[in-house]
């Protein structure tokens, strides 16, 4: 009968379900790392307005924006082989894990590249100016005075992209990886109990986005320590 | 393997006949979650007893999981209550008999209520609190003023933040594709299944998506100037 919900199930499978977390945080972790770089790089051509490389970055965005990550999942574990297949390297046989981090990868750094260009952009012009005035070099100029003042006002976002990416993580099982939600599905499986199974990922999930707010809250704290309360108490 | 170009608009026309469907699915969901929202701001900004906790829980757990565990829980679980629901009241009822359609749509909504009322308590928090304040003094009742002050302001303010959630929506349903309901992702892996050209129908699917959303962000735009045209700034 499926009417006896079983609470003892939901223990029992948190361990094993807890056994597969280090997959998830290491898709979250690479995604993460590389999506940075990538946004820093796609953002660059964007803010110093160079022809034609911005117009393809706007349109990468927008379509990354445009699309739901499943199905960037499918179009990149499709597509990547296909792409290889051109230059003749057979990739079919490559853990599914590459693909998903590559996909998080692409999908994390058109969301970075907009949140640093914006981030950029808010900071005065006068610093840049000032910074020119005391014989800074252009690049010394960005790196000392703009780029931690724009962290600062990036970072908020920067942890939402995060976070929205730790949940997104829930579907790299539908190319085959075995992470939480893959080896939930195999419990699934074996035990016939899928209410029980789902709610034991959700509670998992749930602590860990709850884990990484405070964390990332944290941070942003520390960002703010030598901003006047008010502005900082947001 | 070579794109076959002609394949994917091919595949655009056969998947573009269930956009419909997809458009319902988000559109029932966002403009429900919206009610909702409205609600458990209200009862939020207000910090009504017990009740504020609760939903309090409920905006963090539906913000805090992903969207597909929702869809699992709701289709897995309601099951099992309107069993329990029957079997007391000695109603012939089956669950089985519920569409499968019915469940993505309450479990987008209860999830697109939370992340509406966050946008709704937020915005009406962004409304200054003098405009409250001129409305009672001209004489006008709480909900007077909230309908035609406060939340009037509120929502202007908002269009940005709920084009984003409704967006983030009309991507949520792919998910339904997993509980194999025939919306857009569902229909595009049935007919790559059947020609066995995955890469070309999930391009298919990608440009239908990515259209609709330009659309929609392009619209929002134009309805952000409109209804903020109150507030042009400056002389």
């Amino acid at each position: 009968m499926a009417n006896d919900f079983d609470f003892t199930l939901i223990a029992k499978v948190l361990p094993i379900l807890l056994q597969y977390l280090p997959v998830t945080l290491e898709i979250l972790v690479f995604a993460t790392f590389f999506g940075m770089l990538l946004g820093i790089v796609i953002a660059i051509p964007k803010l110093l307005h160079i022809p034609v490389l911005k117009q393809i970055i706007t349109i990468y965005i927008s379509f990354i924006r445009g699309t739901p990550i499943l199905v960037q999942l499918f179009l990149v574990f499709y597509g990547i082989p296909a792409l290889l297949k051109l230059v003749h390297i057979d990739v079919t046989r490559m853990d599914a894990m590459y693909f998903v981090i590559i996909t998080y990868t692409l999908s994390n750094a058109a969301s970075f590249a907009e949140i640093f260009r914006a981030a950029i952009l808010t900071v005065d012009r006068g610093q840049m100016e000032a910074a020119y005035s005391v014989g800074l070099s252009g690049i010394q100029a960005f790196l000392r005075i703009v780029l931690p003042q724009a962290i600062r006002v990036a970072f908020p976002n920067m942890a939402n992209t995060m976070i929205n990416s730790l949940k997104d993580t829930s579907l790299a099982f539908s190319i085959g990886v075995m992470d939480m939600v893959g080896r939930g599905e195999t419990l699934i499986a074996s035990t016939t109990r899928a209410l029980e199974i789902y709610l034991a990922l959700s509670i998992v999930y749930f602590v860990i986005v709850m884990l990484l707010e405070k964390v990332l809250k944290l941070n942003e704290r520390y960002l703010n320590r030598y901003m006047p309360k008010e502005a900082a108490s947001s | 393997m070579t794109i076959d170009f002609a394949f994917i608009f091919e595949a655009l026309i056969e998947i573009s006949k269930v956009l419909p469907l997809t458009l319902f699915m988000t559109v029932t969901p966002v403009i429900l979650g919206i009610l909702i929202g409205i609600i458990v701001a209200f009862v939020r900004i207000q910090q009504i007893k017990i009740l504020a906790p609760m939903l309090n829980f409920y905006v963090s757990f539906f913000r805090g999981t992903p969207i597909i565990m929702h869809i699992m829980l709701v289709y897995f679980g309601i099951p099992i209550v309107v069993d329990v629901i029957a079997k007391a009241l000695k109603i012939e009822y089956q669950s089985s008999s519920i569409p499968i359609l019915f469940f993505v749509i309450l479990a987008l909504t209860l999830s697109a209520g939370a992340y509406a009322s966050e946008i709704i308590r937020s915005g009406i928090l962004s409304v200054p609190k003098g405009q409250l304040e001129a409305a009672y003094a001209v004489g006008l009742t709480f909900s007077q003023a909230m309908r035609r002050y406060i939340l009037p302001q509120a929502f202007s303010k908002s269009i940005p933040n709920f084009t984003n959630v409704f967006i983030g929506f009309l991507h949520a349903t792919s998910l339904a594709f997993f509980l194999s309901v025939k919306e857009l992702t569902g229909v595009a892996n049935i007919v790559a299944s059947i020609n066995l050209k995955f890469l070309e129908a999930f391009i298919a699917v990608g440009l239908i998506y990515w259209s609709v959303s330009a659309i929609v962000e392009w619209l929002a735009h134009r309805i952000e100037k409109r209804v903020t045209a109150y507030s042009k700034g400056g002389i």
